[in-house]
C-alpha cells in the first residue's frame, strides 16, 4: 500500500468519522424521536466543556469522556422533563424551543466561562508513511465511531429498552395500552441522545477550540448526515450517508481544494434529498420492492 | 530616542479638577459642596444638566457572540477603557505634528545625546533572537503616555459608548449600522471585525456621510472619504514577515487562507510579493469559515513539501487547524498576519501547537515596553477576568482617544469638521509606539514587531521596524483630501507586482 493511498484512506476515514460523530446524538433525537433539535451543537459543547473541566481537574481523558456522557445525559433528562415533553408532536414548536435553548446555552457559557476554555492536548502522537503523517487520535476516533454505531444498534435491536423505545416512537397510544411507560421511554431516549451528543463533543474536543459557540460547527454536518440518511433505518442511514458523503468530499477536496470539497458535499446532499426524499436508508426498501415486482 | 526623566508635556498640563462634571444625579449632589465654594452653583449645574442630556455618542458595533466573539469582546472592553479615561479627564500624548516616528513627542534631552555604538560599546543587543549585534538603535521608552486632557469628557459633555452586538452576522451588522446612524445619530462610528462586515456597512456609512473608524488589521486598499482605517495592512505585515521567513527558512511557500475577501486578498498579496523576494507560492488552500476539520488540507501541505506555511485562518472553527496539524505531525514553520495577535491561539492551545509561528504585528500584550505594560495593567484592572488584550483591541483604544483629540481641536463634534481635523497629520502615542495617521489615505503608520512563538507557546520579538507606513495607497496616488473615493483597491490593479513575476 503506497503512502498516497494510505493518505487518501485516512482522509476519507476522518471525514466520515467527523460526520458520524457530529450526527451521533441527532440520530436518536431527530431520527427516532422526530424532534428537530437545534440545540444539538450546544449539547456537544456541553460535553466538550464537561470533559475539559474533568481533564483540568486531573481526570484521565478516557474517563473524562464518560463523565461528559453522563453529565450531558442528565442535563438532557432534566431539560426533557421541564421543557421538551411539552412539545412532542409539535415539530415547529420544538424547533423554535430548542433554538431558544441553544441561544441560552451558548450565551450562558460565554457569560459564565468567558470566550474560551484552555484546550485539551490531543492524545497520541503521529505515525508517518512516506511524506505523510497521520494523527493517532483520529485513527482511534474512526474506530470509536464504528464501535459506537455498533453499540447503538445493539441497544435498539437486542435490548428490551430498545424494543420498547421503537414501539413508543412508532405508535405511542398502542405502546401505552400494552403497558409501556412511554413518558419514561421518551425521557430516557432524549437523555441518551443528549448524552451521545455530549460524548461526541467530548471526543472531538481535543481537535477543536473549546469555546461557547463551538457547537455551531457541528450542526450543519449533523443535520445533513441524518437527513440524507433518512428515517427508514436511522442508524444504517447515518452510516450510509456519512460514508457516501465522505466518499464524495475526499477526492474533490484533494484535487480541487477544501472549498470545492465542502461544495461537493452540499450539492450531493441536495441531490440525494431530491432523488430519494426519504434518504439513503429508503434505498433498501425500494430495492426489496423492485425485487418483489 | 533618548529618554528624559521628566516629560514636559505632562508637567505643563495641570489637572483641571474644578471643571469636572459628574454625570449622575448622585454625583451632582456630592459635588454640590465643592461647586458652592466656587460660587457658581446655579450656572454650573445648568451647564452640567445640559451636557448630561447631550453626550458625545460613539457608536460601536462588534461581535460579542458567535464565531467571531473571541475578538469582539476584547475590542469592546478596550473601547470601554478609552471612553472611561476620556470621561475621567485623560488623553494619550500626541498631536497634529506631522511626524510619525521616533521623536514624535518632541522631548528635550537632559544632556546632549552621545553616540555609543561600535565595537567596545556594551550594547548587548540580540539580533533576531540569535547572535549579539553592535549595530542597533536603542530606544528607551519609559514615558507614561496617558496624560491629563484638561477636561473631564469632551467639550464639556460626557462621552457615551453605544455598543451593539453584531453576532457575527453580516445582515444584522447592516441593520445595526443603519439604526446607529439614523436613529441614534452617533457622532462617530467605530465598528467592524471581518472585512465582510466592513464591506457590508461601508455603503451605508458613505450614503449617510458618517465619520467611521475601522480599527482592524485587514487586507488593505480601502480608499474612502468617510472611513479611517487605523489597523495595520498588508504592506506593513505581509511583506516584513515574508522577508523574514524567506531569509530564515527558504523560498517555497504554501498559503492556507480563509475563503472570504480578507483571506483571498491577503493571499493575493503573498502571491504578488513572492517574486520580489525570489520566493514562490507552491500551493494554496481556501477553506470556508465553516470548515473545522483539516485532514485534507494537512495532507495537501505534506504532499507539496513547502519550506514554510502562510496561515491566514480566521474564527473559532479555523483555529482548530493548529492542534490538528501538530497532532498529525506537521511541524513546518508558520507565518501569519492574524494569528496570536488577535485570537491568542498561543494562550488557548496546548504547546507546541503554535511552535515556530511568526507574525509581524503592530501590537500584542506581551510587548515589553513600559508604556505598554502600564496600558496592560490599566486594562486588566478594569477587566481582571479577560483572557487576552490583542492587536485590534489596542487599535480601537487609541482610535477612540485620537477621535477625542480631534474633536477637542476642532471644538465641535460636527462630523465634516472633525473629519477635516483628522486630516491634519496626527501622531498619537499608542501603547505599541508612535502611530501616524496619514491624511491623504486615511491609513496609519505602525510600529511593527516580528513576534515568534516557541515550542512552549511563549512569545519573543525577534525583529522590529519602528515605523512602517501604509504606503501602497500612496503609490496608487490616492488622495482623499483632494479627490474623494469610495472603493477598495486590490493588488491585481497594481501593475507594479507583475514586473517581478
Amino acid at each position: 500500500m503506497g503512502p498516497e493511498l494510505a493518505s487518501i484512506l485516512y482522509q476519507f476515514g476522518t471525514n466520515a468519522a467527523f460526520l458520524l460523530l457530529s450526527a451521533l446524538g441527532l440520530i436518536v433525537i431527530l431520527g427516532m424521536m422526530n424532534i428537530i433539535n437545534l440545540a444539538h451543537g450546544e449539547f456537544m459543547m456541553l460535553g466538550a466543556y464537561a470533559a475539559t473541566f474533568a481533564v483540568h481537574r486531573g481526570i484521565p481523558f478516557p474517563l473524562a469522556v464518560i463523565v461528559a456522557f453522563f453529565a450531558t445525559a442528565l442535563f438532557g433528562i432534566v431539560l426533557e422533563r421541564l421543557v421538551i415533553r411539552r412539545f412532542y408532536g409539535r415539530e415547529l414548536g420544538a424547533l423554535v424551543t430548542t433554538w431558544g435553548i441553544s441561544l441560552i446555552l451558548a450565551q450562558g457559557a460565554l457569560l459564565l466561562f468567558g470566550p474560551y476554555m484552555p484546550s485539551i492536548p490531543i492524545p497520541g502522537g503521529a505515525v508517518s508513511a512516506g511524506a505523510f503523517s497521520f494523527s493517532v487520535y483520529w485513527l482511534i476516533l474512526i474506530g470509536i465511531s464504528i464501535a459506537l454505531v455498533v453499540a447503538l444498534t445493539i441497544v435498539y435491536r437486542a435490548t428490551s429498552f430498545g424494543l420498547q423505545a421503537r414501539a413508543t416512537m412508532q405508535n405511542p397510544t398502542m405502546a401505552r395500552s400494552l403497558g409501556i411507560r412511554i413518558g419514561r421511554i421518551y425521557m430516557l431516549t432524549f437523555g441518551l441522545g443528549a448524552g451521545l451528543a455530549g460524548l461526541s463533543g467530548a471526543l472531538l474536543a481535543p481537535t477543536t477550540s473549546i469555546a461557547p459557540f463551538m457547537g455551531q460547527q457541528f450542526v450543519a454536518p449533523a443535520f445533513i448526515t441524518v437527513v440524507v440518511g433518512g428515517g427508514a433505518n436511522v442508524i444504517a442511514g447515518a452510516v450510509g450517508s456519512s460514508t457516501f458523503l465522505a466518499l464524495i468530499e475526499t477526492p474533490v477536496s484533494l484535487t480541487l481544494g477544501t472549498f470545492y470539497g465542502t461544495m461537493a458535499l452540499l450539492v450531493m446532499a441536495l441531490l440525494i434529498i431530491r432523488v430519494l426524499p426519504a434518504g439513503i436508508s429508503s434505498l433498501g426498501g425500494r430495492l426489496k420492492l423492485a425485487a418483489a415486482r | 530616542m533618548t529618554n528624559t526623566d521628566k516629560s514636559p508635556t505632562i508637567e505643563s498640563v495641570a489637572p483641571v479638577e474644578t471643571l469636572s462634571a459628574s454625570t449622575t444625579r448622585r454625583g451632582l449632589i456630592q459635588s454640590a459642596a465643592g461647586l458652592a465654594a466656587a460660587g457658581t452653583v446655579i450656572g454650573r449645574v445648568n451647564v452640567v444638566r445640559a451636557a448630561a442630556d447631550n453626550p458625545v455618542k460613539i457608536g460601536f458595533i462588534e461581535d460579542e457572540s458567535g464565531n467571531l466573539s473571541i475578538y469582539g469582546i476584547q475590542k469592546l472592553h478596550a473601547a470601554q477603557l478609552a471612553v472611561k479615561e476620556i470621561n475621567e479627564g485623560f488623553t494619550l500624548a500626541g498631536g497634529p505634528v506631522g511626524s510619525g516616528c521616533l521623536g514624535t513627542m518632541g522631548l528635550y534631552a537632559p544632556t546632549s545625546p552621545t553616540v555609543t555604538s561600535g565595537p567596545g560599546a556594551a550594547l548587548n543587543i540580540i539580533n533576531d533572537g540569535g547572535q549579539p549585534s553592535d549595530h542597533a538603535i536603542v530606544t528607551a521608552d519609559t514615558q507614561e503616555i496617558l496624560i491629563p486632557s484638561g477636561e473631564k469628557g469632551l467639550l464639556g459633555r460626557p462621552v457615551n459608548l453605544l455598543s451593539s452586538d453584531g453576532q457575527s452576522n453580516n445582515t444584522l451588522w447592516q441593520q445595526l449600522a443603519r439604526r446607529m446612524i439614523q436613529q441614534d445619530k452617533v457622532d462617530v462610528l467605530v465598528a467592524g471585525f471581518a472585512s465582510a462586515e466592513r464591506e457590508a456597512i461601508r455603503p451605508i456609512v458613505d450614503q449617510r456621510k458618517q465619520l467611521y473608524f475601522y480599527t482592524n488589521q485587514y487586507e488593505g486598499g480601502v480608499a474612502d472619504e468617510y472611513t479611517f482605517c487605523t489597523g495595520a495592512v498588508c504592506e506593513q505585515q505581509v511583506i516584513p514577515v515574508m522577508q523574514y521567513m524567506v531569509e530564515k527558512f527558504g523560498p517555497k511557500i504554501f498559503t492556507i487562507a480563509a475563503n472570504y475577501n480578507f483571506g483571498q486578498l491577503t493571499a493575493a498579496w503573498v502571491r504578488s510579493f513572492a517574486p520580489v523576494l525570489k520566493a514562490k507560492v507552491i500551493g494554496e488552500e481556501f477553506p470556508p469559515l465553516e470548515v473545522s476539520e483539516f485532514s485534507s488540507v494537512i495532507a495537501k501541505v505534506q504532499a507539496a513539501k513547502p519550506d514554510w506555511v502562510m496561515t491566514l485562518l480566521v474564527g473559532q472553527n479555523q483555529s482548530n487547524y493548529y492542534p490538528q496539524a501538530a497532532a498529525a505531525g506537521l511541524h513546518l514553520p508558520m507565518a501569519s498576519t492574524v494569528n496570536m495577535a488577535q485570537g491568542y491561539e498561543h494562550k488557548r492551545f496546548t504547546p507546541p501547537s503554535l511552535a515556530n509561528m511568526h507574525n509581524a504585528v503592530n501590537y500584542m500584550q506581551e510587548i515589553p515596553t513600559k508604556r505598554n505594560q502600564q496600558f496592560v495593567a490599566r486594562f486588566y484592572k478594569m477587566f481582571p477576568k479577560d483572557p487576552y488584550l490583542g492587536q485590534m483591541a489596542q487599535n480601537t483604544y487609541f482610535s477612540i482617544h485620537l477621535y477625542a483629540k480631534a474633536v477637542r481641536l476642532a471644538g465641535t463634534t460636527d462630523q465634516t469638521k472633525v473629519r477635516r481635523t483628522l486630516e491634519a497629520g496626527w501622531a498619537i502615542e499608542a501603547p505599541e509606539g508612535s502611530v501616524f495617521l496619514e491624511p491623504a489615505t486615511h491609513h496609519a503608520s505602525h510600529f511593527i514587531r516580528l513576534a515568534a512563538c516557541n515550542d512552549k507557546n511563549q512569545i519573543s520579538f525577534v525583529r522590529e521596524w519602528p515605523m512602517i507606513e501604509a504606503w501602497w495607497l500612496q503609490r496608487l496616488g490616492v488622495n482623499l483630501v483632494r479627490h474623494p473615493e469610495y472603493k477598495q483597491y486590490t493588488p491585481a490593479e497594481d501593475p507594479f507586482f507583475k514586473m517581478f513575476g
